[in-house]
């Protein structure tokens, strides 16, 4: 308590060094100014404020994290995010073209090529045709390679778009497009979007927790789990993915926990007076932080310790305790959702196959990498399924872009490997669980697999899905920002009616 | 260049037809306050008639100049006119008695209460020509509109059925229901704002007052879109303001109807737009998972107390009364907390007691919940005793008991429940055992595996 007191006297010096004569005159002539324009600014107000969306605004400015009722009837209350940064080829894993097979090694036809801009592809390249083995699978006769022989086995659990397209044709703004809904940076992204509206359900662990996998993070950064311009309180929880996955969770020695709560307890009185007098939410985030890593300390242990699961659960997704692995984050990713986490993202590096290298090349780095993700996505999907937790949790899987149907030529030349370069304009995503019709392709490209010609789906598309299924109309989930409402979606995205069960 | 004249003096109307109603009113209250000393006041109520006869004469003529200039319907005007014409003759007949009179005219009171009466008439009749009929009734609340026997154009929503929907007219089937529902209760032969009649294909081809509002093809041009996606408070948005705004989807259809040529005959097929914009006016037979029962809510500070007790409790979407209940911050429940939960009886669907310590006398509870919908009670000490009770659950959809000690034997008390739809019960005894498929809900074992492959351990 002493401490505690001698804070506070140190607290109302710091404040009063900060008030002289002059601040004072300011205050009078600002705050009665400040009264005269009070009811001139509120209407300024676009209508979308937390207040007019129906926030508990008290309850909301204590406690950030709280939970909050969807807008609408929601058919999914958490997501699980895979992401395959550096772009999977779809070519070689669900977009069967046999055409390209005929084509194989032939110059790609200039009609394809004319005012098109590749990363790396010059002049004029050659085609490849496919590198895997495809057959139809499930009732649904989905086409899945050999690269994925146990996730063809759930192929009636997912639900395929075809025909995805971006317009950003390098990593890190197409990673930002598709995480953010802005291919620049500064905007919030779909985890944070969706903890601003949601609120976290177990309020000892934070609503938004991103694993990261393939000894590398994403190209963009940790802009593609960041805030943007909501509180930072809604960013992504990056928890590590070797060694302890929160650093010094454990209490230090001689320091009880009882001692911590009061330090806690004293720095927030600090900075609750601190926000009474400068009335700023960063100040509240902060306290909620610090009140969040103190009840993290007893949740986290307990729900990212995956040591303690029985051997038919390692055996299943493939997992070893103490790796950095894919396999680990799914199955933290499960036991996360199912303690109640919002929004886990998972990103998985090495998926740019240009075919520079071994493992850039698409018949064996890729396979490698399929194998990678294989089991533990298929026993993600198993096991998600059997808990019954497919029914509110949503699952979603993709990388920033696809790849192009053209073997490339960087600098003009051959590569060693078999590789493909970015590309925009056609690619495979899947959805599965809350609220998504099983077993179903959507979209079709046309025979070389270079566009969509059938039920094409954009980026914002996907969003305003997702958006939809957590209980969210994307056209007015808005938040204020430089005089304008803003939206995940922007101007744009449109629900893709036929995928929802 | 003397034709103007006429529909201009014809727009004076409006200004004119307020004359009359003032000098004939005036002239009235002038009898009825001294009648009885009509010698004294003679004069001055003689003026009033006067008065009230010519402007009621230049108020008759401007109006028939009106409507023959700005495209009114004989039938919209019919008795408005008749009225009118009536009011002049009667007004200037009274002005003619009265000064022809040498004594105090007989009934003067009766006579100026008919002339009134038929005044006020025509004016009504006037003034629902330019704000509509329904200009009273519509303030007025439903029930009293009801008691009036106001109708309501509020047609039904577009909705296009699954089968052949490229055989429906893109006009007929599609365009006019939406303008129907949206538009025509302003945009009507009788009522005609802004001289715009939306009730037929002829009419729209004809325009409103600012000339033509459809350009086929060019939906930038048509005012019949433009209109539409103004920002809302623009003082040209269609509809207004305050009235019920279409769907995105409808406009988006009408866009695609301009843009595919607008044509009355089309057929939706014919015409080469995405299923995607027909996608939303399907038919949906969704069945909402949740009871659609109205129940009370449950107050704020109810909500409020259970949170603070340690649950997390939420209504299940914005405005809902039914709650979503879950232990998963308050692992010590037992069976001796559900006092607490007592008030949300009715209330909670969504019950999540996974990892608490209740046991099985906490079914008998459980069994009281009307509208209970997915019950979750894996990881607990719950061994399928009192299941038989869960019967009077007459919502229950989905029952979890993974991780649990209930047996098989156990779930047959709940074969034949009329909502229950799912139980998962992996890794149970009940999971290992018996016959899955006798049941009339699905029983998911979770007995699925991944087995080996040898291409699992082949590195390229």
């Amino acid at each position: 308590m002493k401490s505690l007191d001698k804070m506070l006297v140190e607290f109302a010096q710091q404040k009063l060094a900060t008030q002289t004569r002059r601040h004072f005159l300011m205050d009078c002539v600002s705050k009665v100014g400040g009264l005269a324009m009070a009811p001139l600014m509120f209407g300024c107000d676009t209508g979308s404020s937390a207040a007019s969306k129906g926030l508990n605004l008290s309850q909301r400015d204590l406690n950030p994290l709280a939970p909050l009722p969807p807008p609408f009837g929601a058919k999914a209350k958490s997501i699980i995010y895979l992401h395959m940064a550096g772009a999977p080829s779809q070519l070689e894993l669900f977009d069967f073209k046999p055409e390209l097979i005929k084509y194989h090694n032939k110059p790609c036809p200039d009609s394809l090529l004319e005012g098109r801009k590749f990363a790396f592809i010059q002049g004029t390249p050659n085609i490849l045709g496919p590198q895997a083995n495809f057959s139809q699978h499930g009732e649904s006769g989905a086409w899945i390679s050999d690269y994925l022989p146990h996730f063809s086995k759930l192929a009636d659990e997912v639900s395929f778009l075809k025909a995805v397209h971006t317009d950003q044709f390098n990593h890190g703004p197409a990673q930002l497009f598709m995480q953010t809904g802005s291919a620049r940076l500064g905007r919030p992204s779909l985890g944070s979007w969706v903890t601003y509206g949601l609120g976290t359900e177990n309020q000892n662990l934070p609503g938004f927790v991103v694993l990261t996998s393939g000894g590398k993070t994403p190209d963009a950064g940790k802009s593609v789990w960041g805030s943007g311009f909501l509180p930072s309180v809604y960013q992504g929880v990056q928890c590590r993915s070797k060694g302890d996955p929160v650093l010094y969770l454990d209490d230090p020695e001689g320091m009880s926990r009882n001692l911590k709560r009061n330090v806690i307890d004293a720095i927030n009185t600090v900075n609750q007076e601190e926000f009474n007098a400068y009335g700023d939410p960063e100040i509240l985030s902060r306290i909620n932080q610090y009140e969040m890593a103190y009840r993290m300390q007893i949740e986290v242990p307990e729900v990212m310790n995956i040591n303690d699961e029985p051997e038919s659960i390692h055996e299943l997704y493939g997992t070893q305790p103490g790796a950095e692995s894919f396999a680990n984050n799914c199955l933290l990713a499960r036991k996360m959702v199912e303690k109640g986490v919002r929004f886990v993202q998972l990103y998985d590096w090495g998926w740019d196959t240009h075919g520079t290298d071994h493992d850039g090349s698409i018949d064996m780095g890729l396979r490698n990498k399929c194998r990678e993700i294989d089991r533990p996505i298929s026993a993600l999907l198993l096991d998600l399924k059997r808990r019954g937790m497919l029914e509110d949790t949503l699952v979603v899987w993709g990388g920033e872009f696809g790849r192009t149907p053209m073997q490339e030529n960087r600098d003009g030349k051959t590569q060693g490997f078999l590789g493909r370069d970015h590309h925009v304009d056609a690619f495979t995503m899947w959805m599965a669980g809350g609220g998504i019709k099983p077993g179903l392709t959507y979209g079709r490209t046309d025979d070389f697999g270079f566009s969509g010609i059938e039920d094409k789906v954009s980026v914002h598309d996907i969003h305003a899905t997702i958006l939809h299924l957590m209980g969210f109309d994307h056209e007015k989930f808005t938040y204020d920002f430089q005089g304008r409402p803003f939206r995940l979606t922007d101007v744009e995205g449109e629900l893709i009616n036929k995928i929802l069960a | 260049m003397i034709n103007f004249i006429l529909p201009l003096f014809g727009r004076f109307h409006p200004v004119l037809v307020h004359l009359p109603i003032g000098f004939l009113v005036f002239g009235v209250i002038l009898i009825f306050l001294f009648g009885k000393k009509y010698e004294t006041y003679s004069q001055i109520i003689q003026l009033a008639f006067l008065l009230g006869g010519i402007s009621a004469l230049l108020a008759s003529l401007s109006g028939f100049l009106h409507y023959q200039n700005e495209g009114y319907t004989w039938d919209t005007v019919k008795f408005h006119l008749i009225l009118g014409i009536l009011t002049t003759l009667l007004s200037c007949g009274l002005w003619y008695h009265l000064k022809k009179a040498v004594l105090t005219p007989v009934h003067l009171r009766i006579k100026g209460a008919v002339l009134l009466t038929i005044i006020m008439l025509t004016g009504h009749l006037g003034g629902n020509i330019t704000h509509g009929e329904g200009y009273f009734t519509e303030v007025l609340p439903p029930e009293l509109q009801s008691l009036l026997g106001v109708e309501f154009s509020n047609t039904e929503p577009l909705e296009l059925p699954y089968e052949n929907w490229e055989e429906i007219e893109f006009y007929t089937g599609a365009i006019q229901p939406i303008l129907d529902q949206n538009c025509i209760s302003c945009h009507n032969p009788k009522k005609l704002k802004g001289e715009l009649d939306l009730s037929s294909f002829k009419a729209i081809q004809k325009g409103g007052e600012e000339g033509k509002i459809l350009v086929a093809k060019n939906f930038e041009e048509s005012a019949l879109f433009t209109r539409l996606v103004l920002p809302e408070d623009h003082e040209d948005h269609m509809p207004p303001k305050d009235k019920r705004q279409p769907r995105k989807e409808e406009i988006a259809l009408i866009k695609a109807w301009i843009e595919t040529g607008a044509s009355d005959k089309a057929k939706l097929g014919e015409s080469k737009i995405t299923e995607r914009l027909i996608e939303p006016f399907f038919k949906k037979n969704e069945k909402p998972f949740y009871p659609t029962v109205e129940i009370s809510m449950l107050p704020l500070d109810s909500i409020a107390k259970l949170r603070d007790h340690g649950f997390f409790a939420e209504v299940i979407k914005e405005g809902s009364p039914f709650l979503s209940i879950s232990c998963v911050n308050f692992p010590e429940f037992s069976d001796s907390d559900w006092y607490l939960l007592q008030a949300a009886k009715d209330q909670i669907v969504y019950l999540d007691f996974t990892e608490t310590e209740i046991t099985d006398a906490i079914v008998e509870k459980i069994a009281m919940l009307p509208n209970l919908t997915v019950l979750k009670l894996s990881k607990t000490a719950v061994s399928g005793a009192g299941f038989e009770k869960l019967v009077s659950n007459k919502n229950l959809k989905l029952l979890y008991i993974n991780d649990t000690k209930v047996g098989f034997e156990k779930l047959g008390a709940l074969d034949g429940h009329p909502t229950l739809e799912k139980i998962f019960a992996f890794n149970t005894s009940a999971a290992d055992s018996g016959n899955y498929s006798q049941f009339s809900f699905h029983l998911e074992t979770g007995n699925l595996n991944l087995p080996p492959l040898a291409t699992d351990t082949i590195v390229y």
